[in-house]
């Protein structure tokens, strides 16, 4: 088809079948996350589309029921949107003045994705919440969020810490921590 | 020897599927499916935004589901329509040092190459321009009538449209790699004309 006959340009832009192509690359890096190795493809390839599902995922599962039927949940979804993003991007400006050479969308990228063990941990929170209320139920929440929270910063650090010049990669790490325990906070406060 | 040689194979491909391709080539949209979901998506945005009070009264509906449709648009755009209608394409590459280049593309017109219409590329580019604006007149509706709950979705909406926008403008101005340049040359164009067409007057 025409494909073939343009320049070779990037080969992702040439498949006849960039949906399929797409959602593979999604997967591929939600599995990078889940075992995290030493590999460029979180960088390489980025893509925002992970992120933004995650984003609408933790923000829907956050909502609150409210008493009150005009308020159904508006300020909170916003929020923890607002939240995330603002987030992410304040950390890449940081990472970027720190002298870090790893650009905007990549950076953007790989917090997004390393979101992923804390929806989990909301996920197993919300199904715990569901058993008889006490202690217990809180010991058991607190220690999965920071098992997940831990998975979280190791997962980031290993792709981003490599971007840093040494004697910057405290200053760099620093903001990802109070990212991700800022999230953790609303994922353990929450209740239904 | 090497003419004939070239006149017989130009024969050959003229004859292979000749009446589709005549079909194709005098149809005015050649590409119906893209164009219908290249204005699709985006106008049904565009409607669940401004219709929002009167579908549902909930925030988070509405909310995730003009999402859900401006993220289906970009990737349609981006990734399908732009390639197909007007033979434009954009994309980021990080090479092996980690540096990321935007990589701006324009498909070459050559006689053999079926190129775009002018009814494809016309509702492509209106459709490209206008519905930035729209989202722009929202931001100053949402902002001004104080109903900031919406703010990060109109802000959202912007940013993805006026990002399809930007990428395949950069597309079209090809080697010019100079914004005032390009437009420099795009006025004294128009301004060209203009003075033509009232001298003929």
């Amino acid at each position: 088809m025409a494909e073939a006959a343009e320049s070779p340009g990037d080969p992702r832009t040439t498949s006849p079948r960039p949906l399929m192509r797409d959602l593979k690359a999604v997967g591929k890096k939600f599995m990078h996350v889940l075992y995290p190795r030493k590999s460029n493809t979180l960088l390489r390839d980025w893509d925002l589309w992970g992120p933004l599902v995650l984003c609408v995922t933790l923000a829907l599962m956050l909502q609150r029921g409210s008493a009150d039927n005009e308020n159904d949940g508006g300020p909170q979804f916003a929020e923890v949107f607002v939240i995330i993003w603002f987030g992410a991007v304040t950390i890449t400006l940081n990472s970027k003045l720190l002298g870090g050479n790893i650009s905007f969308f990549q950076s953007l990228c790989v917090l997004g994705y390393c979101i992923l063990p804390l929806t989990v941990a909301l996920l197993v929170c919300r199904l715990v919440l569901l058993a008889k209320p006490g202690p217990i139920n809180f010991i058991v929440r607190l220690f999965v969020v920071i098992v997940m929270f831990a998975w979280s910063i190791v997962a980031s650090t290993a792709f981003l810490a490599d971007s840093q010049p040494p004697n910057r990669k405290a200053l760099a790490i620093y903001p990802v921590f109070l990212f991700y325990f800022v999230i953790s906070w609303m994922i353990l406060t929450f209740a239904p | 020897m090497k003419q004939a040689l070239v006149d017989d194979t130009e024969d050959v491909s003229l004859d292979f599927g000749n009446e589709e391709e005549l079909a194709f080539r005098k149809a005015k949209i050649r590409h119906p499916l893209a164009t219908f979901f290249h204005l699709f998506f985006r106008v049904s945005a565009i409607v669940t935004y401004v219709g929002c009070d009167w579908f549902s009264r909930s925030f988070v509906g509405c909310f995730v589901t003009v999402l859900l449709l401006l993220s289906f648009d970009f990737w349609s755009v981006k990734n399908v329509t732009g390639r197909l209608m007007v033979g434009l394409r954009w994309w980021n590459q990080v090479d092996e040092d980690g540096k990321s280049h935007w990589i701006f593309e324009a498909r070459k017109v050559s006689p053999n190459n079926i190129t775009a219409t002018e009814a494809e590329a016309r509702i492509f580019w209106l459709g490209l321009i206008i519905c930035p604006i729209i989202w722009i007149v929202f931001f100053f509706s949402t902002l001004f009538s104080l109903k900031l709950k919406w703010l990060a979705l109109v802000i959202a909406g912007i940013s993805l449209q006026a990002a399809n926008l930007y990428g395949y403008i950069l597309c079209k101005m090809g080697g010019e790699s100079d914004i005032s340049k390009a437009a420099a040359s795009f006025l004294s164009q128009t301004v060209f004309q203009t003075a033509y067409l009232q001298r003929q007057q």
